[in-house]
């Protein structure tokens, strides 16, 4: 039971990285300084989608909060600052997408879209710095002298929000690619590939620093796991640097998705049956089924999730049929 | 600094504001859900602008909605996590249904409202903002739900000092639900009616365009207001009982009062167990701005022959009836939350134990940013709302027609 439903944590986690990952790609390419006509018409690709793909995130911290209260309140006020920043992130980017298409003058919706890019960067290194909070053990927040804030400081760390931040890069550039007029299509095709490398670079040095950092050697207890993992992530930038040059903006695109949920199975694989690692302390560590929800709840919540799950699926798959395709001068434009 | 008064401070701060958009969003979807349905059966291309319009205004309010509803959601984990430790098995349950059945779907309908106008036949469309509506409803309920059951706790047992659910029932038939929830669905409409009724009278002193729309949607609103200031002051008036029984510290002294604050002190140790003053202080304004806004049932006989648009001096007075509901709403709650402490969930957890082991300053960081954040953001949706308010329902971008040429324009041409 506690398997199902950390699973379906996961689900929703994972698709919130790679829905609202493009969603904060594309915001953060609003940075490059193209037209105002082209940033519009970046983020109406995003359009139908957006509002759809941010609740995959207010999901999957109300599963938390239902079916893993103990690690709810451990986990986010123990990696304090790495939540505030993503969640000012996300605030920003919600706000500044839908509002900036209000005022009329091009000063100010400049203005917003300055918004949107510091509120993707900060998403995304919020949550990378999240998962490598995760993997390199948390100190147990019961001891007194406010946990929180120093142990979230280090190389790796940091290095995993770096790489977020670049796997998001990619990500939204290769959306666009599939989403844009054709005429659009190979300079952000060229974009995206460019980026590959950097994100790879990212990715390559989050394991370096992983492997040299005793306390991530001490929290994953399947290396197996946590040496496959990055493999196949980096196996699906490659896929994915290959297929935009022939043009597969499909193939590319699902590519970079694999690539942004794999961090989740990783995370959640290689610390298993543990989800918070008490480095200092193991015996302090709490497991999955310590962090669970009781019998009672997870009954009723599961009675509710089943006939739910496939509901929910299925509205979000309707959203994504009625406006698949390539957008072009006919499509709504709305923000 | 103490991080427990930090906490709350930013927990009323920001609840507050996400009541004060939310209230709106919930009476504005049940009056846009009239609107479009009366232009879907009627076919009058009325109730299609007033839906643009409408419409337009709902959904800039809707961002600040959700911007504010994900730092609280996060609050909980960030700043309570005690009240995840100790009642998460029972309180977590209806915040996680609430987010699936209700928050997950109203977002995925809302985006396709929003951009499946002229692409999705009339009916979907339709279909889409009822569902939206109704999935609003059902998120005030949860969350309601969720309140109730920190007011008077039920339907659970302690069992190594961590509350477990015995009884899911007993969470939906909490006597401090029932009317709360009809009194802040009453409030909300409330809100709703007076913003879209004080929105057309500007228009109309100011003799705009469109007469016919916004007389329209002035009688629209001050009816809807009118219906509802009747239940909202039934519910009102009715809340006192059950939460006096319940709740005896909340309204203030009496025999009731001193026993439980003597069982209080004999099972949890000496302490103050009655709320600050600050939590009655507001519950009379409201009840004065509730009376005030009865008062529109007065303006209805004028609707007769427009006598209200032509006396000119009663539009005056919807417009400047603006602020009252959401004073009254916020004073609302504070009665109601100020009025439980020092409890997180009443008698059973007190609001000191709940909060997170977090250091001071990282709180306060906390506090100062989202409230700046917020804050900034809010007044900002308040300056577009009120622009385009102000800018008629002349060509609203909500649910503009698709340019007809479609070969010349690559990226669309924008307003
Ligand atoms: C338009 C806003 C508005 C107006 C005019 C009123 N209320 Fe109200 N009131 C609210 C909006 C509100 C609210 C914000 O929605 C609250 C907060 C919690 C709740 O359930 O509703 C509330 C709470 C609240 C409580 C506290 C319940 C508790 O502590 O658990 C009482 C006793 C009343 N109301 C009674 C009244 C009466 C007798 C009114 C006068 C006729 C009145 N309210 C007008
Ligand atoms: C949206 C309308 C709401 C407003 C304006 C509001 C207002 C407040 C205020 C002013 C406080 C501070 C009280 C104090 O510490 O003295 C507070 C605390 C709190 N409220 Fe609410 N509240 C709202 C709804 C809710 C709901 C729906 C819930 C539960 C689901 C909730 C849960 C809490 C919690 C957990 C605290 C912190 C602990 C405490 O101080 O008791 N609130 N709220
Ligand atoms: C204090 C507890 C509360 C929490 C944790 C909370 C949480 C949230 C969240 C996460 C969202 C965004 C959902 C999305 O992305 O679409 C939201 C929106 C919303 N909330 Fe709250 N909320 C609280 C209080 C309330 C209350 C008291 C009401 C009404 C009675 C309410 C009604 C709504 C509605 C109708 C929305 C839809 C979005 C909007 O209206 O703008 N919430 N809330």
């Amino acid at each position: 039971m506690e398997l199902a439903w950390y699973a379906l944590l996961g689900l929703f986690f994972a698709t919130y990285l790679v829905l609202g990952g493009y969603d904060y790609g594309v915001g953060l390419l609003l940075a490059r300084g193209a037209t105002p006509q082209a940033r519009r018409a970046a983020l109406n690709a995003v359009g139908p989608f957006f509002l759809g793909n941010e609740v995959w995130l207010v999901a999957a911290v109300g599963i938390l909060f239902g079916a893993f209260p103990a690690l709810e309140g451990e986990l986010l006020s123990g990696s304090y600052p790495a939540v505030l920043g993503a969640l000012f992130g996300v605030v920003l980017v919600t706000a500044g997408v839908q509002l900036r298409g209000r005022p009329r003058s091009a000063a100010a919706r400049a203005g917003w879209d300055r918004v949107v890019v510091a509120g993707s960067v900060l998403a995304a290194l919020g949550w990378g710095a999240l998962l490598g909070a995760l993997l390199q053990g948390v100190p147990p927040s019961g001891d007194g002298h406010g946990a929180g804030a120093g142990h979230l400081f280090t190389p790796f760390v940091a290095a995993a929000a770096l790489a977020l931040l670049a796997l998001v890069a990619v990500h939204g550039a290769t959306f666009l690619t599939l989403r844009l007029p054709a005429a659009d299509v190979p300079s952000v095709a060229r974009l995206a590939r460019g980026l590959v490398p950097a994100a790879l670079t990212a990715v390559a040095t989050v394991a370096v620093l992983g492997l040299l950092s005793d306390r991530v050697r001490a929290a994953v207890a399947r290396p197996a796991v946590a040496v496959l993992l990055p493999l196949a992530l980096v196996a699906a930038l490659l896929v994915a640097r290959a297929a935009l040059r022939r043009g597969r903006a499909g193939v590319a695109f699902a590519a970079t998705s694999v690539a942004l949920a794999l961090p989740v199975p990783l995370v959640g694989a290689a610390l298993w049956p543990r989800v918070l690692v008490a480095t200092a302390d193991p015996g302090a560590s709490l497991t999955v089924a310590d962090a669970a929800a009781s019998g009672p709840t997870l009954a009723l919540l599961g009675w509710l999730a089943l006939p739910l799950v496939p509901a929910l699926l299925g509205f979000q798959a309707m959203c994504w049929w009625v406006f698949r395709g390539r957008t072009d001068g006919r499509a709504p434009v709305y923000w | 600094m103490d991080p427990l008064l930090l906490a709350r401070l930013q927990f009323a701060t920001t609840t507050s504001i996400h009541f004060l958009f939310v209230v709106v969003t919930l009476g504005l979807v049940t009056l846009l859900v009239g609107l479009q349905t009366a232009g879907f059966v009627t076919g009058k291309p009325v109730y299609e602008r007033l839906t643009r319009f409408w419409g337009q205004l709902y959904v800039i309010n809707y961002v600040l909605g959700i911007a504010t509803g994900i730092v609280m959601e996060f609050q909980f984990g960030l700043n309570w996590s005690g009240l995840s430790r100790y009642v998460g098995n029972v309180f977590g349950a209806p915040l996680a249904i609430e987010t699936l059945v209700a928050f997950f779907l109203e977002s995925t309908f809302l985006g396709m409202w929003i951009f499946g106008w002229h692409r999705l036949r009339r009916g979907v469309h339709l279909a889409l903002l009822w569902g939206v509506a109704l999935t609003a409803y059902a998120s005030a309920f949860w969350i309601m739900v969720a309140n109730a059951w920190l007011q008077h706790p039920v339907g659970y047992e302690v069992r190594d000092g961590v509350a477990h659910l015995t009884d899911f029932g007993a969470l939906l038939t909490n006597p401090t639900l029932g009317f709360a929830f009809g009194h802040v669905v009453s409030a909300a409409l409330v809100t709703g009616g007076m913003l879209m009724a004080a929105v057309s009278a500007w228009h109309l002193i100011r003799r705009t365009p469109d007469f016919a729309l916004f007389r329209k949607s002035l009688r629209l609103g001050l009816i809807t207001a009118a219906l509802a200031v009747t239940t909202l002051q039934g519910f009102g008036f009715a809340q006192f009982a059950p939460v006096g029984e319940l709740q005896p510290t909340k309204f203030g002294g009496g025999a009731d009062r001193d026993a439980l604050v003597a069982d209080w002190t004999a099972r949890f140790g000496p302490g103050d167990y009655t709320p600050p003053v600050l939590s009655n202080v507001g519950l009379g304004f409201m009840i004065m701005i509730g009376f005030t806004l009865g008062c529109v049932w007065f303006l209805l006989p004028l609707l007769w022959r427009d006598w209200l648009i032509r006396l000119k001096f009663p539009l005056w007075l919807v417009l400047l009836a603006v602020p009252l509901p959401f004073v009254a709403v916020i004073l609302g709650w504070i009665a109601r939350e100020v009025g439980r402490q020092p409890w997180v969930a009443y008698g059973l957890l007190p609001t000191g134990q709940a909060v997170s082991p977090v250091s001071p300053g990282l709180m306060l960081t906390s506090l100062i940013g989202f409230s700046l954040l917020l804050g900034t953001l809010a007044v900002t949706n308040w300056v577009l709302l009120a622009r385009h308010a102000a800018r008629g329902a002349h060509d609203p971008a909500l649910g503009r027609p698709p340019a007809p040429d479609t070969d010349h324009h690559p990226h669309p041409v924008f307003a």
